[in-house]
């Protein structure tokens, strides 16, 4: 294995051994994973840091490759007789670079666009009072004196900053937050959906519910909450991404 | 029948092609007229139903989603090779229902179709 300076016959059998328990483990295929991330974290790291000198935090690099690394430990076939470090490599690099294309966007957005931040921002709230709804992209282009796929690009720019620094927006306040269970009881995964959404934020569950099941809009959710629309947007979008996936994954 | 105001999009059942999907349906909402929190709206149906339908489809295959604006409204189909009508009492479904003003799925030819309209709410448009 590339990158790490001690792995000895001992680290191969015990690897052997853990790969082997996990075809069969039910209960503890988290407990044997993490020992093997642990084992082959060296490679993550070896792997990380070809990609370190690129303007990303190195730590973000080593918790990208780890997902990686958790991919393929996932679907390494014991059976094919390969080593885990030959398979695994790519899956590391691959999440690695997928970071980094993501991130992309968010790196490269134009100056112009996010000089167009601000204005775009006061007159969504200017035209929002105006006009007692949502402005559509015609409207703000109008008022910003820019083309619409211009606007559409600086909406669309929005989405990619990181989610942190816009999050610091609202976290103060006192929410009358509505019961969430007559809305679960229709659906099928209430068991799994409610502990996951008792575990979001007051303000993001209120969000949610709000939302998808008292179905209001984005506007008034908004004005509830005193935040901006695009603010509630962005945490839906986010919010709901995040229960996809906490929905998906197979409880073990 | 398409016209200038008609996209079809074709590409692999691969969640990286989710944005994709997501960014055309942000300019699909634009051109309908739609006001902006609907056209957010319309991104997070486009995410949801493509996730959807990927998740239910078989590796590899073919995701066609075709969207036709008019003024006010957008309408959205996406489909894939499928086997199964989904369930109407997921949390997915749910989300998706909130989203669209109309929503339906259908299954026929061994494809799966999610069809999502989306209007806009005030009457002055």
């Amino acid at each position: 294995m590339s990158g790490s300076t001690s792995w000895t016959e001992e680290n191969r059998a015990r690897e052997h051994e853990l790969l082997r328990l996990l075809v069969t483990a039910v209960h503890d295929r988290a407990v044997i994973r993490d020992e093997l991330v642990t084992m082959h974290l060296p490679l993550v790291r070896h792997l990380a840091r070809k990609y370190a000198d690129r303007g990303e935090p190195f730590e973000d690099l080593l918790q990208v490759g780890t997902v990686g690394l958790i991919t393929a430990i996932d679907r390494f076939d014991i059976e094919r007789g390969n080593e885990l470090s030959t398979f695994a490599a790519p899956y590391i690099t691959g999440e690695i670079r997928r970071h980094f294309r993501d991130k992309a966007w968010s790196v490269r957005v134009p100056r112009g666009l996010q000089e167009l931040q601000a204005p775009l921002s006061a007159a969504t709230e200017r035209l929002t009072r105006e006009l007692q709804r949502s402005p559509t992209v015609g409207e703000l282009s109008a008022a910003l004196n820019v083309p619409e796929d211009v606007v559409l690009d600086a909406m669309e720019a929005r989405h990619s900053y990181s989610a942190s620094s816009l999050d610091q927006e609202l976290e103060a306040g006192t929410l009358a937050l509505p019961s969430i269970d007559t809305a679960l009881d229709r659906i099928d995964e209430r068991e799994t959906l409610g502990p996951l959404l008792e575990a979001l934020s007051p303000r993001d569950r209120q969000i949610i519910t709000r939302r998808f099941f008292d179905e209001w809009s984005q506007r008034q959710i908004a004005d509830e909450l005193g935040i901006s629309q695009m603010h509630v947007s962005r945490i839906l979008a986010r919010t709901l991404e995040q229960l996809r996936a906490q929905l998906q994954e197979p409880a073990d | 029948m398409s016209g200038p105001d008609d996209v079809r999009l074709s590409f692999e059942a691969d969640t990286r092609n989710i944005a994709l999907a997501r960014t055309v349906a942000a300019a699909m909402a634009a051109r309908a007229d739609l006001p902006i929190d609907q056209l957010e709206d319309a991104r997070l149906a486009v995410d949801e139903a493509v996730s959807q339908i990927i998740v239910a489809a078989p590796a590899g295959a073919e995701v066609v989603c075709i969207m036709s604006a008019e003024p006010g409204s957008l309408s959205i189909t996406v489909s894939a090779p499928g086997t199964q009508e989904p369930s109407r009492t997921t949390f997915s479904w749910t989300v998706l229902n909130a989203l669209v003003d109309s929503l339906d799925a259908q299954l026929a030819d061994g494809r799966l179709t999610f069809m999502l309209l989306i209007e806009r709410a005030d009457v002055d448009a």
